[in-house]
């Protein structure tokens, strides 16, 4: 699973991502944005490819951005997205955008907990079942290739 | 700015049927500024592709490159040491770099990505309109810099027709009435008698009709 996610959110989402990071390994993997706004529909393409089952961007709730439309923006981007992975057979389920209550009083650890728990409602993504196939005669472990943290 | 956009997936993937090794072209001038073409759209296509080849079981090897111009051999030249290691091109470029890429590399199918669609500007954000024929015989000067052979549905050089409403257009009221903005900038202005002229029809014979229009300036040739 990936997720990317506004830092204005939490401010302690350093520390709180890194220690879900590390007691989840690779099963979880955050990306940190200055806004949400700053999301490309490219990053979310990118953690399909690599791998992930399920991308997630989390934004500020709407009327809460702190540069105004940031969340705005970043909701259209993910409907692109959607649109783009629906056109090679994917589902647009496996780009979620998710938009905590106002005002947020949940930490980035905390929603990604609340994420994980729903995870299984989405079979294997098709790309990761090739992936593993491909790992297993390769040896190679799993990359986010392109997405830079 | 010439602006296009991109084709359907399941033309393009028809298109490349044949290849296992391609090689996705960018360009980074006038599709890059109407994001059809550009480096972040031709990411986006080669990424599609991939997941999309991987998802059939199929063997796809796809190198992504976004060249400042596909319209000119200079940048053009930039692909000659990648091309001969991939089977196929296929082209973010306008109709005219797609030309352009395949009379360099002649042996090589060059297979465009993008509808080209017409020569415009960016309106706003995300928002794009027509605003030139390229009839070859410009009176912009006369129409105080309103197009009516593109902007107005008619095509009227000696408008307005009558049958705007509120500014708009009778053919598509989301169109603003061309010759309502010629009379109001005129207006503004105040060159008002300039509508006074009756207006000879263009030349049309400048637009085509003769096979492919060239410009040759002598100054510019080596």
């Amino acid at each position: 699973m990936a997720i990317f996610f506004c830092r204005q959110l939490d401010a302690g989402q350093d520390l709180n991502r890194r220690s879900l990071e590390k007691e989840l390994g690779s099963r979880i993997r955050f990306f940190p944005l200055p806004c949400s706004g700053r999301i490309e529909a490219l990053h979310l393409l990118k953690a399909l490819e690599s791998g992930a089952d399920k991308v997630y961007l989390v934004t500020c709730p709407v009327g809460a951005c702190r540069y105004r439309e940031g969340n705005v923006r970043a909701k259209k981007r993910l409907a692109y997205a959607q649109g783009l992975i629906e056109e090679i057979g994917l589902e647009r389920e496996r780009l979620e955008l998710v938009v905590p209550s106002v005002p947020p009083r949940t930490t980035i650890d905390r929603i990604a907990r609340d994420l994980l728990a729903e995870e299984t409602k989405l079979a294997p993504s098709p790309l990761r079942v090739k992936e593993r196939g491909e790992e297993r005669r390769t040896g190679k472990g799993y990359r986010q290739e392109g997405v830079r943290r | 700015m010439i602006t296009a956009e991109r084709k359907p997936l399941a033309e393009i993937k028809e298109s490349i049927a044949p290849y296992k090794k391609l090689l996705v072209v960018g360009c980074g001038s006038c599709v890059a500024e109407c994001a059809s073409g550009g480096e972040k759209e031709t990411a986006l296509l080669a990424s599609q592709l991939r997941m999309d080849a991987r998802k059939e079981g199929r063997d796809l090897e796809i190198k992504e490159i976004t060249i400042d111009r596909q319209c000119v051999y200079e940048f053009i030249d930039q692909l000659a040491d990648a091309i001969d290691r991939y089977d196929a091109v296929l082209s973010l470029g306008c109709g005219a770099g797609v030309q352009a890429v395949a009379e360099v590399f002649g042996r090589t199918h060059v297979i465009p990505a993008l509808n080209t669609t017409f020569i415009g500007q960016t309106k706003e954000a995300g928002l794009w309109i027509e605003n030139c024929r390229a009839c070859g015989d410009c009176k912009l000067d006369y129409f105080a810099d309103v197009c009516p052979v593109t902007r107005c549905a008619k095509g009227l050089f000696n408008g307005p027709c009558g049958g705007s409403k509120e500014g708009k257009c009778e053919v598509d009221p989301d169109t603003p009435c061309a010759w309502q903005l010629i009379v109001t900038r005129l207006e503004e202005r105040g060159k008002l008698d300039a509508m006074e002229k009756v207006y000879p029809p263009a030349r049309w014979s400048r637009k085509g009709g003769k096979g492919p229009r060239k410009i040759t300036r002598e100054d510019q040739r080596a």
